[in-house]
């Protein structure tokens, strides 16, 4: 009986949250489609510090991790492809893996990382030390200053993140392919583009734009979730994190499922 | 002179459920000067968060311009707090902007103006106070007093009718007192604005010269 309790309770709490980051989703997206031009000029500088942040600050560390990828499965496509005659499958293996998974996956893993911790600690202190009250009694809406720029702007982030995280690992895939195996740029892009189609950029571009947006509401709303005491805001950062990462990989799989099965 | 703030039968209750205003009544007219007084945890935050609209009461209402701050959509109580200034006791300034930015954010948020017309607003409000720190800098790292120069300024920014100022003069030395108190009355003063401090008691009523002075006791308002 008690087991039932405790997973009756767990599922509740996580309908909770999943209904809280919905509605913060949907006030983000009716803010900037309704109420864009309210106090766009302080919102603004909010977004463009939400990008320069989380997209730009972010290269150096994206830029490494994809040169090293691709490294790795040029590697391995190309320790395990010749015994079956596959070379020209090499396009083929980075699409799949790179394009269609990896890339929105490891450019969300990394804003979670580098942003989301920070957007869900910042938001906590400001809500403890009551920034949060200040802010609605100058008539500010927190919703529409501090959380819609930082939803947006994290959506935007993880999708140029993911695109150039594609394209710096396929150039990283490259460094091998072309310096190691004498392979041809010209070879080594066709036999990528041709395993490209649009299906694959589009499903790329959704994933990460609805990773990104999953990210900002996700660590926003936990941020907002620290009330009283200055503990709560590592509490409710490691919250963020973990509930950011699961709700990232059951969108992909469940993206993954209903556009490649 | 207008009425600004009216308060009628209101009841409220704090965090822990215990009684603060029972059935109380307040009025406060534009162009007054007003200290309302209470021994800490009696009513001086609540009735903040009531003129603020952050808290709504049990019973009873509150009316700021003749609006009832609980029957109002958020739309419409966002633009009534925009004609109103507080200065918070903790001063509460924004840790992620600097001391300038501050200032200017109700007037970026607001209104229409230039961004670089803000930035000089902002400036010159804070050139007011007496503020001598570096405006770019974070305030998290400012002393006390700077603090409350720059939670003042930001107050003023939009030129509001009601100012309210929470505990003003504490932690705050004789002159700092005279200079911050001197600042916001000369801005109220031949005005038809309405100022209202808050304070533990009246000790600090010499600097604050106010025209009323008003007691929070037995859950009501005593003048």
């Amino acid at each position: 009986m008690k087991i039932i309790r405790y997973l009756g309770e767990s599922v509740l709490r996580r309908f909770t949250v999943l209904s809280s980051v919905w509605e913060i989703l949907l006030s983000s997206f009716l803010n900037l489609i309704f109420r864009f031009h309210r106090g766009r000029k302080a919102t603004l500088r909010v977004l463009l510090k939400q990008i320069y942040f989380t997209g730009f600050e972010a290269i150096p560390i994206v830029s490494w991790i994809a040169i090293v990828l691709g490294l790795i499965i040029v590697t391995q496509s190309l320790s395990i492809l010749p015994r079956f005659g596959g070379e020209g499958l090499i396009g083929e293996i980075f699409v799949w893996v790179v394009i269609r998974e990896v890339g929105p996956v490891f450019a969300s893993v990394i804003v979670i990382a580098r942003s989301g911790t920070a957007i869900a600690s910042e938001l906590g202190s400001m809500k403890i030390s009551k920034e949060i009250t200040s802010l609605e009694v100058m008539g500010i809406d927190p919703i529409h200053y501090l959380i819609t720029p930082r939803v947006i702007g994290t959506g935007i982030s993880v999708l140029l993140l993911t695109f150039y995280f594609e394209a710096v690992s396929i150039l990283g895939g490259y460094l091998l392919a072309g310096f190691g195996k004498n392979i041809s740029f010209s070879v080594y892009t066709q036999s990528i583009l041709e395993a490209m189609g649009f299906l694959e950029i589009g499903v790329s571009l959704l994933k990460s734009l609805l990773f990104g947006l999953i990210i900002g509401a996700v660590c926003s709303y936990h941020g907002l979730m620290a009330e009283k005491s200055i503990t709560q805001i590592p509490q409710q950062t490691t919250k963020a994190v973990i509930g950011s990462l699961r709700l990232v990989f059951v969108m992909d799989a469940v993206i993954t499922f209903v556009f490649f099965m | 002179m207008a009425q600004f703030v009216e308060i009628k039968e209101l009841t409220s209750y704090s965090e822990d459920g215990r009684a603060v205003f029972e059935n109380a009544g307040l009025i406060l007219k534009g162009g007054e000067r007003v200290l309302i007084t209470a021994p800490v945890a009696s009513g001086k935050s609540l009735l903040l968060k009531l003129l603020s609209g952050i808290e709504k009461p049990e019973k009873g209402q509150v009316l700021i311009f003749g609006e009832d701050t609980s029957a109002i959509d958020n739309e419409a109580l966002n633009r009534l707090r925009s004609r109103l200034g507080f200065v918070f006791q903790d001063n509460v300034l924004i840790s992620n902007l600097k001391v300038l930015e501050n200032i200017a954010l109700p007037l970026l948020y607001h209104s229409n103006m230039p961004y670089d017309e803000v930035m000089e607003r902002a400036l010159e409000l804070l050139d007011k106070t007496g503020f001598r720190g570096d405006p770019w800098v974070q305030p998290g790292s400012l002393a006390l007093y700077s603090k409350k120069e720059v939670a003042v300024a930001r107050a003023m920014a939009l030129e509001p009718d009601i100012i309210v100022c929470e505990s003003l003069c504490e932690g705050l030395t004789e002159a700092e007192k005279g200079q911050i108190s001197d600042l916001l009355i000369k801005y109220q003063e031949n005005s038809n604005r309405l100022l209202v401090f808050t304070a533990v008691n009246d000790a600090d009523a010499g600097l604050l010269r106010p025209d009323r002075v008003i007691r929070i006791e037995g859950n009501r308002f005593l003048e």
